[in-house]
């Protein structure tokens, strides 16, 4: 990775990341990736004012994927919403949908049932409408425990290897019945799964809310965990798509000082226990009679990575799994965009074509590796909406 | 890691998404790799075929000319048949998919575009029918206000210079914006999008015929705004009395966005697999055997086998060449780039163009020399590898600006290349 500033100039202005973003298709309102990434990253180079319509990007990141240059489009956005910030202060609900992690860790003496009620009943919702969080925006609901602390008190069986996962805030907060469907199938596999004390917030949410100096100590923590582990040979992995990206390609690209020191490489998940499959270590034979029609969505930030859709790969070698891609584009969360208040709308309309998809496709569940992308799609179909890995343990777990 | 396919294959423009439809077609199973999606998306979405040989418009049935076109040309190394094959595969494929593309019943057809040229093409989609302006005695350019490079003036001033369009009576208009307080300029895309939708199409139907009341026209000519499908094309053109011609732009041209989609939602059909975002960087080969390429990726280097290999990875502006003073190297086997006529490019620089710009250009026409079969060749005219074939751009030969044949280079050769590719697995 280069540690100079990227050059807006591998961009010809070809408009084919205007055709391909789905906020640009959205509303009009945005100037679009091609002007407000490298276009207006000369103006910013020379000094100029922020454009006024750079908070219109999801980071969803369909312009990287579309530009047939490899110019980072994105990156720039995202750049440019870190220096805005650093003299303009975000609001009260950016900080808050930038740090689930501190906000999970400030109500952690809460039981989960009051933290729910608190955060989830109709007058709160009211109140975080007000500052500015949909109030019909699919929040999530937090799990009674963190996994990483329900992880540390089971027992995972005497395993030959080991691997560290990071496990990402919603697996960890929200959702940790995916985190020990991934372990039982990594436990089948022979892998005993540890999660480094240090793995925290990828960052992602905090770099899109315009907290980069909060992102960057987070991936400070992060690199020297997983240095450690490069030292110990233990692989990381992680099966959410956006923390993959942002550790291994945004790290480096918005902090090029912190990856001198390490080099981020988490593994794919999905990708992982393919390879598991490969070498023998894990049966995809189906063990129990569960059967599905399932649409499968790709997340955008699983796209970007270039490793193509392991976990559709998995679910296609089940045999009483049918399975198909939606191919049907962004679902228009974004992380924690569709839950703003001034951006819900534009976000089911980013993710219409994909609902429309699903509900056509006559399927009883939509699959998904990203647990925003699994909120949505629930909320835009109201059909639920599961981690690849969990329709894989159904599969291959013995029914009583 | 190394799951294998049958057949990989890199590049989505034209010519890798027609390589992955007719590889999957033979009932191989494909895996496309790209890196950004191709410029396709982008285009007008008509195929030229052959508008020039050496300067001399072609007329008629283009396929006809290609007996005039030298041995080496890409056009002679498939030959008059396959290249009939192959444009017939793609007008069945986007048909299914909603972008019927036909030729006009003399072959070639000229479209007038937004600058007011006209356009030598073949294959277009049915509101690029072109050749209805030839026989109109009057015409309505319509522009909708606030729409970027749209300007009917410039569109009728230029088109009165055409001797045989002087006699037309020309006449310009412009519908009310239907997006107003946009933060952007509009393109043609943005009306499309809106016109695909229920209220979209009555605007648009609306304004024309209110606009053909105030000035009644027998043809009209239009930016690429009449939907993204072709049912909301087809409802625009029924609800409006004269015939409609939508005029290729600048990019975005929504035509090319149409005939893409089509041409995706065919590998969705067939269940290509479709890796997006990797470059491949390298290639493991023993001898002329190609095991793998290797891409690189946010996860690292991924390597992907495959049987056999289909390259449609582009030229200079692709990312398929690299260039250097003197030299030119495919990128991912290192092959020689070499001229029209086989010879290496020129040691200086300012060799490589023409100083008028409609002259023969090195650059325009220098690519990987193939033989019949798509399979690249070293510079001594030995085949260079056994399992491996190069379509569209990528391939030497043919300089498909001044010719007016990229699209139809890229069907055709990517048609002989994946039949090549299937017979290897």
């Amino acid at each position: 990775m280069s540690t100079h500033h990227p050059t807006p100039d591998a961009c010809i202005a070809c408009t084919t990341c205007v055709v391909n973003c789905p906020v640009a298709r959205a509303t009009p309102n945005y100037l679009g990736p091609r002007l407000i990434g490298p276009a207006y990253e000369r103006f910013r180079l020379l000094g100029l004012d922020e454009e006024k319509s750079l908070h219109y990007c999801s980071n969803c990141k369909n312009c990287d994927i579309s530009c047939p240059h490899g110019v980072p489009v994105s990156t720039f956005n995202m750049m440019a919403r870190a220096d805005y910030c650093r003299t303009h202060k975000p609001t009260l609900r950016d900080w808050v949908l930038g740090h689930g992690e501190l906000l999970a860790k400030l109500l952690r003496p809460l039981p989960a049932g009051l933290k729910n009620f608190g955060m989830l009943n109709p007058l709160t919702r009211k109140v975080l409408d007000k500052i500015g969080i949909a109030a019909d925006a699919p929040l999530p609901a937090f799990a009674p425990a963190r996994f990483r602390d329900r992880l540390a008190g089971t027992y995972q069986g005497m395993q030959p290897r080991k691997i560290a996962l990071f496990p990402g805030c919603f697996i960890d907060i929200y959702d940790p019945q995916t985190g020990f469907d991934l372990v039982w199938l990594l436990n089948r596999a022979g892998y005993e799964v540890i999660i480094p004390r240090e793995f925290s917030c990828c960052g992602l949410p905090m770099i899109a809310n315009g907290f980069a100096n909060d992102a960057k100590a987070n991936a400070k923590r992060n690199l020297r965990a997983m240095q450690r582990m490069q030292e110990q040979g233990i692989p990381v992995i992680s099966s959410c798509p956006s923390c993959v990206l942002m550790l291994n390609q945004d790290v480096p690209e918005f902090f090029p000082d912190l990856a001198q020191t390490c080099t981020p490489h988490v593994l794919d998940a999905q990708a992982f226990l393919l390879d598991c499959v490969e070498r023998g270590e894990l049966s995809l034979e189906p063990q129990s009679d569960f059967a599905e029609r399932v649409v499968y969505h790709a997340p955008c930030h699983l796209r970007a990575q270039g490793g193509g859709l392991p976990g559709y790969e998995l679910l296609r070698q089940l045999p009483n799994i049918h399975v198909e891609n939606a191919d049907a584009g962004c679902c228009g969360i974004s992380g924690s965009y569709g839950f703003k208040k001034e951006k819900y709308a534009i976000g089911m309309e980013v993710g219409a074509p994909l609902f429309d998809r699903v509900r056509r496709s006559g399927a009883g569940l939509s699959s998904s590796e990203c647990g925003t992308c699994r909120l949505q799609l629930t909320h835009g179909t109201r059909k639920p909406s599961v981690h690849p890995v969990s329709l894989l343990r159904r599969t291959l777990e013995k029914t009583a | 890691m190394s799951r294998t396919t049958d057949i990989l294959v890199v590049g989505s423009g034209m010519a890798g998404l027609m390589a992955a439809i007719v590889a999957s077609g033979q009932g191989k199973r494909v895996t496309l790799l790209s890196r950004g999606c191709g410029s396709l998306n982008i285009g007008s979405g008509c195929v030229d075929v052959l508008g020039y040989v050496n300067g001399q418009a072609v007329g008629g049935q283009p396929l006809d000319a290609l007996d005039s076109l030298p041995e080496r040309h890409p056009y002679r190394l498939v030959g008059k048949e396959g290249v009939a094959e192959a444009l017939k595969t793609l007008c069945a494929v986007s048909a299914r998919h909603g972008a019927p593309l036909k030729a006009a019943a003399s072959g070639n057809r000229r479209v007038p575009t937004i600058l007011g040229t006209l356009k030598p093409t073949c294959l277009t989609l049915p509101s690029c029918r072109g050749e209805l302006l030839e026989t109109a005695s009057s015409a309505l350019v319509v522009s909708v206000e606030g729409l970027k490079d749209s300007h009917p003036a410039l569109v009728t001033a230029q088109l009165r210079r055409y001797p045989h369009l002087a006699a037309i009576a020309w006449h310009e208009a412009h519908l009310e914006n239907p997006i107003p307080g946009a933060h952007r300029n509009l393109s043609p895309l943005d009306i499309a999008r809106y016109v695909e939708s229920p209220e979209g199409t009555a605007w648009l139907a609306a304004g024309l015929r209110k606009a053909l009341r105030a000035t009644p026209a027998d043809v009209v000519l239009l930016p690429p705004v009449c939907g993204l499908s072709n049912a909301a094309w087809e409802a625009v053109a029924a609800a409006v009395p004269v015939p409609l011609v939508e005029m290729p732009t600048l990019p975005p041209g929504v035509g090319g966005l149409r005939l893409y989609t089509a041409l995706k939602s065919e590998l969705q059909a067939r269940d290509v697999d479709v890796v997006e975002n990797a470059l491949v960087t390298e290639a493991e080969c023993d001898g002329k055997h190609c095991a793998a390429l290797v891409a690189e990726t946010a996860c690292g280097r991924r390597r992907f086998a495959a049987k056999a290999f289909v390259m449609a990875t582009g030229g200079f502006m692709g990312g398929g060449f690299l260039s250097s003073p003197g030299e030119a190297r495919e990128t991912v086997f290192g092959l020689p780039v070499l001229q029209a006529d086989g010879s290496p490019m020129p040691a200086r620089p300012e060799d490589w163009s023409d100083q008028n710009i409609f002259g023969n250009h090195a650059f325009a026409s220098a690519g990987v020399m193939v033989n019949s079969a798509m399979s690249p060749l070293r510079i001594d005219g030995a085949p260079a590898l056994n399992n491996v074939f190069f379509a569209g751009r990528s391939v030497g030969g043919y300089d498909f600006a001044s010719e007016k044949s990229g699209n139809g280079v890229a069907v055709a050769t990517a048609w002989r290349a994946a039949l090549s590719a299937c017979a290897q697995c």
